[in-house]
């Protein structure tokens, strides 16, 4: 929890306390097993910023779905979809089963994805489309070398998320983007396995998917009474999109409140960055009512009593786990200047 | 006499009877079982949204069948909280093959609970088609199951 940045209730704190009774003597355990400070804890663990960057070719033992997807598709490491527990046996045993994504066989694609949206589609949206098709198969992308060049700061956040939303739809641990992702770069359609099977994605499959997305607030037609932003947690460049995004569309507005709260959600680290580097922004997001707290914003939608808020977010992620609704960026933004829902929106 | 029968592979083998709930649609453990996860819920009811087939659906002491499990790597934990609490499926048949996640809980569940999710797994798209939620299902130690 980080109290400061998300407040909570005496009933809402009270339900964490009874829930994570046990999280001071977890973190002194995993303390003693090798984290560096209470201020590691984030599901993006393997950006610049946390220091935890695989390499290529490493063999890991990972857990957490979305870090799985990134660090094999993204980075080219290898490790499988481990379950919690399982990664901490590996870890300590510094051993873990070669088999599936560890292997080069286990790396070929056997479906193909065709991209052929009009624009740059959203990463949650396709992400959300590839999962449910393949399920846990490896796949090829293509079609998107037309919007992304390859994996750096700025696209670093769109494959994290589009990887999330395969892990959490379906469970897809890599997949291969032509043009962008190393091995995709380096071995193009060898990545192909023979009789391999085609899905093609367009405006129309992706408007009929996110039509298929159920509302579950119990009042349907409510005002949403947060914003939450980043699950996974956001990157550096995310961080910094959004936050001028929002100052852009607060000063266009003539507002100097934002109507809704509004959370960015990132690691201790991810934020010191983005504190330090656009020192302006953050004031004028302080000023607003901006909030970055550290925590998961998906568990904390899944607590009880804090569950029954109606919670609006640009994450598939935290969107499959709970009853939050997922919304476009350009929806998200017109409500948190205004503080409701464009009148268009179902 | 079964209206049908299917051989699959005996993942956690055991014999078993009961009632289907079968989905077409990848099982989401946490999405599934999130209340028992973080508030402590000993209900085995169905959370997912998403999958309309299961969705408010009591799974505990049911025969799931399913293509595959997907979504967080917190699966392999539920699996044992849920056997734990006594609200797990009797059985978990799959039509592809089990993923890690799966294996994960049922084997950590079986080995150091001592409890245990009959599993059989690569019983085919033919398998989940022919099988309705509501159906008796019989799951035998060699894998071989009969449905109706």
């Amino acid at each position: 929890m980080d109290p400061v940045h998300l407040p909570v209730t005496k009933q809402e704190q009270a339900a964490v306390d009874k829930i994570y009774n046990r999280m001071d003597e977890l973190e002194d355990l995993n303390m003693k097993l090798g984290m560096r400070s209470k201020k590691d804890w984030s599901c993006a663990y393997y950006l610049p910023e946390m220091g935890n960057t695989p390499s290529r070719g490493d063999y890991l033992a990972w857990s957490e779905s979305s870090a799985i997807n990134y660090v094999n598709s993204a980075l080219g490491a290898r490790t499988n979809r481990n379950s919690m527990g399982v990664d901490m046996l590996c870890d300590i045993l510094g051993k873990a089963p070669l088999f599936g994504l560890m292997t080069d066989e286990g790396r070929q694609a056997v479906w193909l994805i065709e991209v052929k949206t009009t624009k740059l589609p959203h990463p949650e949206m396709l992400g959300s489309a590839i999962g449910l098709k393949v399920m846990e198969d490896v796949s090829y992308i293509t079609g998107m070398d037309r919007f992304i060049k390859g994996v750096d700061e700025q696209s670093s956040g769109y494959l994290k998320d589009l990887g999330a939303a395969t892990a959490s739809n379906g469970a897809v641990g890599l997949y291969h983007m032509e043009g962008v992702t190393p091995e995709a770069v380096d071995k193009g359609r060898d990545l192909l396995n023979e009789g391999y099977q085609t899905y093609v994605i367009d405006d129309a499959e992706l408007d009929r998917i996110y039509k298929s997305y159920p509302n579950l607030w119990k009042d349907k037609q409510g005002t949403p009474q947060r914003v939450f932003l980043g699950c996974p947690h956001m990157t550096l460049g995310q961080m910094t999109e959004w936050g001028e995004r929002i100052v852009d569309a607060m000063e266009k507005a003539g507002k100097d409140k934002i109507g809704v709260p509004t959370y960015m959600f990132g690691s201790q680290y991810v934020k010191d960055a983005f504190e330090k580097k656009n020192p302006e922004v953050v004031k004028k997001l302080n000023g607003y009512g901006v909030s970055i707290p550290i925590n998961c914003p998906m568990m904390w939608c899944s607590t009880p009593v804090e569950g029954a808020e109606l919670v609006a977010t640009n994450s598939n992620k935290t969107r499959v786990y709970t009853t939050a609704r997922f919304f476009f960026d350009d929806v998200l933004t017109e409500l948190i200047v205004t503080g409701k829902l464009p009148t268009n929106v179902a | 006499m079964a209206k049908a029968t299917f051989k699959g592979r005996p993942a956690v083998a055991g014999s078993v009877e009961g009632s289907a709930e079968v989905s077409h649609i990848g099982f989401n453990t946490c999405a599934t079982y999130v209340d028992v996860l973080i508030s402590g819920s000993d209900s085995g009811v169905c959370q997912d949204h998403d999958n309309t087939d299961l969705f408010g659906h009591d799974l505990a002491g049911k025969i799931v069948c399913i293509p595959q499990t997907i979504g967080s790597s917190s699966a392999a934990t539920l699996f044992m909280i849920i056997l734990d609490k006594g609200i797990a499926p009797k059985a978990m048949l799959f039509a592809n093959h089990i993923d890690s996640l799966a294996a994960c809980g049922i084997l950590m569940g079986d080995n150091w609970l001592g409890k245990r999710i009959v599993t059989v797994d690569l019983l085919g798209d033919d398998f989940l088609d022919a099988v309705k939620t509501g159906d008796k299902v019989k799951v035998h130690e060699d894998g071989t199951i009969e449905v109706g």
